[in-house]
């Protein structure tokens, strides 16, 4: 589904009728900040860009790029970093930052009912006065939106015990392909049917248009412990997660942070004055009642100093658990530092086989002389290589994507999985064939076919294209970047 | 029957002919037992070739649940799935056959000193059973439901294609979250013949309490308490001769507990034997002969305006806070003045409703899911997709697909 060329001046005339002009944009040179999302390798020209703000403006935009056999994607922030929201055979993108309204906040049933442009920390600081929070918590939650979250299935450090989006979306208001919209799920959170709102949740903005979220609040836990333990090496810190899971403790967060990223937080002004000599920190994090945490933190450092920590700490005021938090979040910010462009990986690995995992992601790391600097979601498996680089060389270019494919292939090896949070989207569509045969794929598709015959809505995304290797290749096309 | 008998040579020693065994009205007298995944991929296979309808079975406790069939040749047992393939201790999680009898699995799992985090109170149901359906029994209070502790399946569609979702890692975004779909559509896409599961840790510490008989209103605030407590696994409220009895089981680590508990007695409950508690519990799908049985969801500060308009019909009544649900059930009661009023009720809870038992001449011109009109088209649209000769629970899912 592509639009002739012809066709444009009379799409942008449609989508000019229905929110406006200044609502639209259509010149190349105001395109050029929607041809990528946070990964900017990957690159795609729309036809147009739409801010709708009400449901009824989405559904006829959706009915005149149907009309006139244009394709069409949803984006939240940009923030996401699979390529999901790239405009693929010049889709028009569907902007959803002035759909932007917590619609509802119901302290008493603990629910609240947002547009799909809500930023989500917004949400959060909005419940906070009823001591609630929204508990998915990605490391983007500053900027990303509610609605990215849902395409996304999205996670962040606290998924350990508070789970990803999924466990917290009730209901769905959604634009479906056709231009129809339908109310899914309940906001009591029984459903008997299809559980639809499972299926369209993570399903990468492929089945419809979200322009209604009502989601589950959760009490802000009574107490909040956090301890920093350093270690001498990554392979030890995550030891000590596996003994942590084995103890059947559920922390709300586990994460390590190795020695390359420490070393580029404190040379930054994410300083978080941690040693540089440390071959590895491991934050964890337990919440809950007060007088259930003591114990637990106590069991926490003896595991730690068991698994061969240097030294454990325990934040003694909330300004002290920023602290130890500043390492964690300012990582992907310090890293800037290193190299002009970085590549954020996502893999999933079962959490005993990290230390084996982790040690062979460094060395492939090291054989493709690349610099390779880990900060992950340890509790979870969640693995994010990251590597930073140069994409002007092209060499450098093509080591960093050769890297990437022998990472992944390792975590499935392990009994893993390609991604975890960030999502397929472009980035990974030839390599979800590595997880799920052509059965498991057929299946998906037929869901896909479901909502959506003509494949109009997010084109490109998730399923392997018979493009691949060299017609990808950033290297054999001459691109620094890759055009969908 | 005869397009079956037809497919006798085919299938083998799979297929057995017994005496009758009635599912809302139609007579089912043959069983098919596949061996194995391929084993059933080529039983469907060939099902749908003759136009054939099965209908899947663990232990059969849930039969009764859903719309009368349309029609249903033989069932499909799941008996040869019955198996714990691994345990993993050091991870929390476990992959185990759909015709695992829950108690099994329940046992297994915590030799290996985690918990299963699957409730069916009591009713000796298997695996592949409690997913589904998906019911919430009263400790998915605590234990999430169904759907959230599922990492990943193995289903073998209804056009006998073997498909796979999800995986062993606790977290996993690769490709449409399929898991979902099949966790609670009652086969009518596919027969999970395995799962993923994430296990709960094994508390340290239990404690159930118990209080003396409340008028509802005050029921209903005592129980809307209880339920959010932090330890609260399963919050109950049971109609006695004289009100609603609560019945609180506290999980987790002791000082939390122990906490709970003495907030609890502050509101009048006291200490009771967790006999008492599963005693309750079993009262979660208790059915009478000739009953209706309706669950019914509401939002915590409407719950109190869906237990009157059940109250209204004369429905016996147990609330399960948190969960936000209020299961009804009736033997006396005309069944379209229950239907009505589970209809009144979900309207004033903001919830939904699904009636999971009743005769079958009770079910006749309805949709037993209450399925919403606006989701009919998609779920039509689903059902061609999967399963176009309607081979899986023909007519007994939402919507009579």
């Amino acid at each position: 589904m592509t639009a002739a060329p012809s066709e444009h001046p009379r799409l942008v005339e449609a989508l000019e009728a229905i929110v406006g002009a200044d609502r639209c944009l259509h010149r190349p040179e105001e395109l050029l900040v929607y041809e990528c999302d946070g990964l900017t390798l990957h690159t795609a020209d729309p036809s147009a860009v739409v801010f709708p703000e009400s449901r009824e403006e989405v559904q006829a935009i959706v009915r005149a790029c149907r009309h006139r056999r244009v394709p069409f994607v949803p984006r939240g922030a940009g923030t996401g970093l699979s390529g999901g929201a790239l405009a693929n055979d010049g889709a028009v993108v569907v902007e959803c930052s002035r759909l932007n309204r917590i619609r509802a906040l119901d302290p008493a049933n603990r629910i609240a009912v947002v547009e799909p442009g809500v930023i989500n920390a917004d949400l959060s600081a909005a419940a906070r006065p009823h001591a609630l929070f929204y508990a998915p918590d990605p490391s983007s939650q500053l900027a990303c939106t509610l609605g990215g979250n849902v395409a996304e299935n999205s996670g962040g450090p606290h998924t350990l015990k508070y789970g990803t989006t999924t466990n917290h979306v009730l209901a769905l208001e959604l634009v479906l392909p056709d231009g129809s919209c339908l109310e899914l799920g309940s906001p009591t959170s029984f459903a008997p049917g299809f559980d639809w709102v499972g299926a369209v949740v993570g399903s990468e903005g492929t089945l419809g248009i979200v322009t209604a979220i009502t989601v589950r609040l959760s009490p802000i836990p009574e107490s909040v412990e956090t301890l920093l333990a350093i270690f001498p090496d990554v392979v030890t810190a995550c030891r000590a997660v596996g003994m942590v899971i084995e103890a059947a403790l559920v922390p709300a967060a586990l994460e390590i942070v190795d020695q390359r990223t420490i070393r580029a937080v404190e040379d930054s002004v994410y300083a978080a004055g941690l040693p540089r000599d440390a071959g590895a920190i491991l934050i964890a994090e337990l919440d809950g009642p007060a007088v259930a945490l003591a114990a637990q933190v106590e069991r926490v450092r003896e595991l730690c100093a068991r698994a061969g920590a240097d030294r454990v700490e325990i934040a003694r005021d909330e300004a002290e658990r920023q602290r130890f938090w500043r390492a964690r979040k300012g990582a992907f910010g310090a890293m800037g530092r290193l190299a002009p462009d970085l590549y954020v990986h996502d893999a999933v690995v079962p959490r005993s086989a990290l230390p084996v995992v982790l040690e062979k992601v460094c060395e492939i790391g090291d054989r493709y002389r690349l610099t390779l600097s880990n900060v992950f979601h340890a509790g979870d498996g969640n693995l994010h290589p990251n590597i930073s680089f140069d994409r002007r060389d092209p060499d450098q270019l093509a080591r960093v994507m050769a890297a990437g494919a022998e990472i992944l292939k390792l975590c499935v090896a392990a009994g893993g999985v390609i991604t975890g949070e960030h999502g397929v989207g472009t980035e990974k569509r030839e390599f979800i064939s590595l997880v799920f045969s052509d059965a498991d794929l057929e299946a998906m598709q037929r869901l896909r076919a479901t909502f959506d015959p003509d494949r109009a809505c997010n084109p490109g995304k998730i399923f392997p294209t018979t493009r691949f290797c060299a017609e990808s290749n950033p290297k054999a096309r001459g691109y620094d970047r890759i055009p969908m | 029957m005869g397009d079956l008998e037809a497919l006798a040579p085919q299938l083998g020693d799979a297929l057995r002919f017994h005496d009758p065994i009635a599912v809302d009205g139609v007579a089912v007298s043959a069983t098919i037992t596949p061996r194995d995944e391929d084993d059933l991929s080529a039983v469907l296979e060939a099902l749908g070739d003759a136009r054939c309808a099965a209908i899947p079975l663990g232990a059969g406790t849930q039969l009764g649940l859903g719309n009368a069939p349309q029609r249903a040749d033989c069932f499909l047992s799941l008996a040869e799935f019955a198996r714990v393939d691994e345990l993993d201790a050091s991870e929390g999680v476990c992959h185990a056959g759909a015709g695992t009898p829950l108690e099994e699995l329940r046992a297994r799992v915590r030799e290996a000193g985690w918990e299963l985090p699957l409730d069916d109170a009591g009713r000796g149901g298997t695996l592949g059973g409690a997913l589904a359906t998906a019911a919430l029994a009263p400790r998915a209070l605590g234990f999430g439901r169904p759907r959230d502790v599922v990492l990943g399946c193995e289903v073998v569609l209804a056009d006998g294609l073997r498909a796979r979702c999800g995986g062993r890692v606790v977290k996993n975004v690769t490709g449409y979250d399929m898991a979902k779909l099949y966790v609670g559509s009652l086969g009518a896409l596919g027969v999970i013949t395995g799962a993923w599961l994430r296990l709960a840790p094994k508390p340290a510490a239990m404690r159930v309490l118990q209080g003396d008989e409340l008028d509802d209103a005050s029921a209903l605030a005592l129980g809307n308490h209880a339920a959010r407590l932090v330890t609260a696994r399963s919050c109950l409220l049971c109609d006695e001769t004289r009100g609603l009895r609560a019945t609180v089981e506290l999980a987790g680590d002791a000082a939390s507990v122990e906490r709970d508990a003495r907030d609890l007695a502050q509101h009048g409950l006291r200490p009771a034997n967790p006999a008492l508690r599963d005693a309750a519990a079993t009262r979660r799908f208790a059915g009478l002969a000739g009953a209706i049985r309706f669950v019914v969801s509401a939002l915590p500060t409407r719950l109190a305006e869906c237990v009157m308009e059940l109250r209204g019909a004369g429905a016996e009544l147990l609330v399960l806070p948190g969960l936000g649900l209020v299961c009804a059930r009736s033997a006396g009661t005309d069944p379209a003045a229950l239907f009505d009023a589970a209809a009144r009720a979900a309207s004033a809870g903001d919830g939904r409703l699904l009636c999971e038992r009743a005769p079958h001449d009770a079910k006749h011109g309805r949709d037993v899911f209450a399925a919403p009109p606006a989701e009919a088209a998609l779920t039509r649209a689903l059902k061609a997709r999967f399963d176009p000769n309607a081979v899986l629970n023909r007519g007994r899912f939402a919507g009579g697909v």
